[in-house]
């Protein structure tokens, strides 16, 4: 009877397992993939563009506008100069130079992370549209006020991650942390607090950036980093200047 | 059109000539096949990931990717398909907006209209999805014509509540194909203030149910995860190759996040020691990526389930 009883459950579970195999109607037999690369070969479709047209109309009156030129090619893609690179110096300085015109007591900046740096600029004519490649985002300037104990942990994350864009500062790396440091040409002195330019993004936590989330003494400067560089462009052409950046040794391997 | 088709970026650029002749005959023996055997069915798998507002071709500056992408070509490219193939999913792995001022002076309008006029299917949301908050997506929802899969974001406390789904069924004569959405950790990449309430649930255990109820329940015959996960990293960090081997019931991963241009998609054993395949297309609407599945219906026999499938990385 038992006997009966397990071979029926048997049977109902075997039952049960071929209704569930065969209930999926298919099976796949075969796979094959590709893929194709959208190049000048293909043809467009001017539905499509018919559609955007009206976009980038408006779009380009805007954006092609030239506000400056640049002396050199400013490459995001820096491994080979690490841990500085020419846009990191370029755009650490100019967004510092911005800030300080609406707060001057700023000890040094890391206004963004290498990675929130989006595209080259380009040498020649630099655009509108270069600088919302550049820096897409609507990130804000921020200072924080960070206790010099806390700093190191900061210049350690600049250290670790092999460099980021920063300006009034000086430091080495040695086995991913900062060594000989100088804030605005004076060594780190535990006893200060330090007023540090960053954004709203890195504030917040943004790219893993320790420290500033902490914090609740800082200021909004009401300005966006986009801006600061749209201006800094903009004025430079006025005075004649060209845009330019050199590997000018702030952060070095020990 | 078939001259158009590469197997691997490199290999393409070797083969050349022999490789298109290569090509076009697998097409027409496949495609012969899936004609005579009226039990066959084809079903064409199109994907992007990334494009991160790339409504025009990159512009000729002499950068990396001068004059590649574009909207206008990618439709045009996926309506030759259209028309050829009886069976056509087009999916989007996220990340669709940010990256030109396409998005800062329109805000997403221009990327949801473009992909709608495309047909795309379905699509997930990646981090810079929230770059104008959650109301800046929501905002252009009613632009987009297809649907966005999230399984693993509650958005139950946000404006965002409803305006997404865990996962959708498209039946295609007879098949069932099951997508669902697979997004990363918001914290410490999205401003706290862009994604709000949003609660951030474990990848790997959704997917898993996910997938379980996909397969086994809703009974499909394929299962697509659209990830924003990333493809893989050097650390314990959850990506497409930790979900590809901890996961069952899940057969193809399309992923993003990490704008890796795979040579060709990588098969990966999952749990059950069957096949995850997990492809990426690089970014900015550079490539666009397919997969051709092949599928036989079962004539009520007993079929034995992770026996290997032919893979060919030929269409």
């Amino acid at each position: 009877m038992r006997c009966c009883r397990s071979f029926r459950i048997y049977a109902i579970l075997l039952l049960a397992c071929i209704i569930a195999s065969c209930s999926s109607g298919y099976k796949v037999v075969k796979s094959s993939r590709s893929d194709y690369s959208i190049n000048q070969d293909l043809s467009a479709d001017s539905n499509i563009i018919k559609k955007y047209l009206p976009y980038k109309a408006k779009l380009d009156a805007e954006m092609s506008q030239v506000i400056g030129r640049s002396a050199v090619l400013m490459s995001k893609k820096s491994s080979d100069t690490l841990p500085e690179s020419l846009l990191s110096n370029f755009f650490s300085d100019a967004v510092l130079q911005q800030a300080l015109k609406l707060d001057a007591d700023i000890d040094f900046a890391l206004p963004s992370t290498k990675g929130g740096l989006r595209v080259d600029l380009p040498k020649g004519n630099v655009t509108v549209s270069n600088v919302f490649e550049l820096m897409p985002f609507e990130n804000e300037l921020v200072v924080f006020n960070v206790k010099g104990t806390e700093v190191q942990s900061i210049l350690n994350f600049i250290a670790s991650t092999n460099g980021q864009p920063v300006s009034r500062l000086k430091m080495k790396i040695s086995n991913k942390l900062a060594v000989d440091v100088l804030i605005n040409g004076k060594p780190l002195d535990p006893n200060k607090t330090y007023r540090i330019l960053t954004s709203d993004y890195i504030g917040g936590g943004g790219d893993n950036v320790p420290v500033f989330k902490g914090i609740t003494e800082k200021k909004v400067l009401g300005l966006k980093i986009r801006d600061a560089l749209l201006n800094h462009i903009k004025e430079s052409e006025a005075r004649g200047k060209t845009l330019n950046a050199e590997l000018d040794g702030r952060i070095t391997k020990a | 059109m078939e001259e158009l088709l590469k197997l691997s970026r490199r290999n393409f650029i070797k083969t050349g000539a022999l490789a298109t002749a290569t090509f076009a005959l697998a097409l027409d023996s496949m495609d012969a096949l899936a004609l005579e055997r009226t039990d066959l069915v084809k079903l064409t798998i199109l994907h992007t990931n990334d494009v991160h507002s790339r409504i025009e071709p990159f512009p000729l500056d002499g950068s990396k990717y001068q004059g590649l992408g574009g909207t206008a070509r990618r439709a045009a490219l996926v309506g030759q398909i259209r028309i050829k193939e009886q069976h056509v999913l087009l999916l989007d792995a996220g990340d669709i907006f940010q990256g030109t001022p396409y998005f800062n002076l329109y805000g997403g309008e221009v990327e949801m209209k473009m992909m709608s006029a495309m047909r795309y299917d379905a699509a997930t949301m990646g981090n810079h999805d929230f770059d104008n908050g959650l109301e800046g997506f929501h905002k252009q929802l009613p632009h987009a014509d297809f649907p966005i899969l999230c399984s693993n974001y509650d958005f139950s406390n946000t404006l965002l509540h409803r305006s997404t789904q865990p996962y959708k069924i498209f039946k295609k004569s007879g098949l069932k194909i099951g997508v669902f959405g697979i997004g990363l950790e918001l914290k410490g990449l999205v401003d706290d203030r862009n994604y709000g309430e949003t609660i951030y649930l474990d990848p790997v255990k959704k997917a898993n149910e996910m997938a379980v109820l996909l397969k086994n329940e809703l009974k499909c015959d394929l299962v697509i995860c659209l990830s924003h996960l990333g493809y893989k990293y050097a650390t314990a960090k959850v990506s497409d190759q930790v979900l590809a081997k901890n996961t069952r019931n899940i057969d193809l991963i399309i992923g993003g996040h990490t704008h890796t241009f795979m040579e060709q998609p990588e098969d990966v054993k999952n749990l059950d020691g069957e096949i995850t395949t997990i492809n990426q297309v690089g970014f900015a609407g550079i490539n666009l990526g397919r997969i051709d599945y092949y599928f036989e219906k079962n004539k009520g026999k007993l079929v034995k389930t992770g026996s290997p499938y032919l893979i060919s990385n030929e269409i």
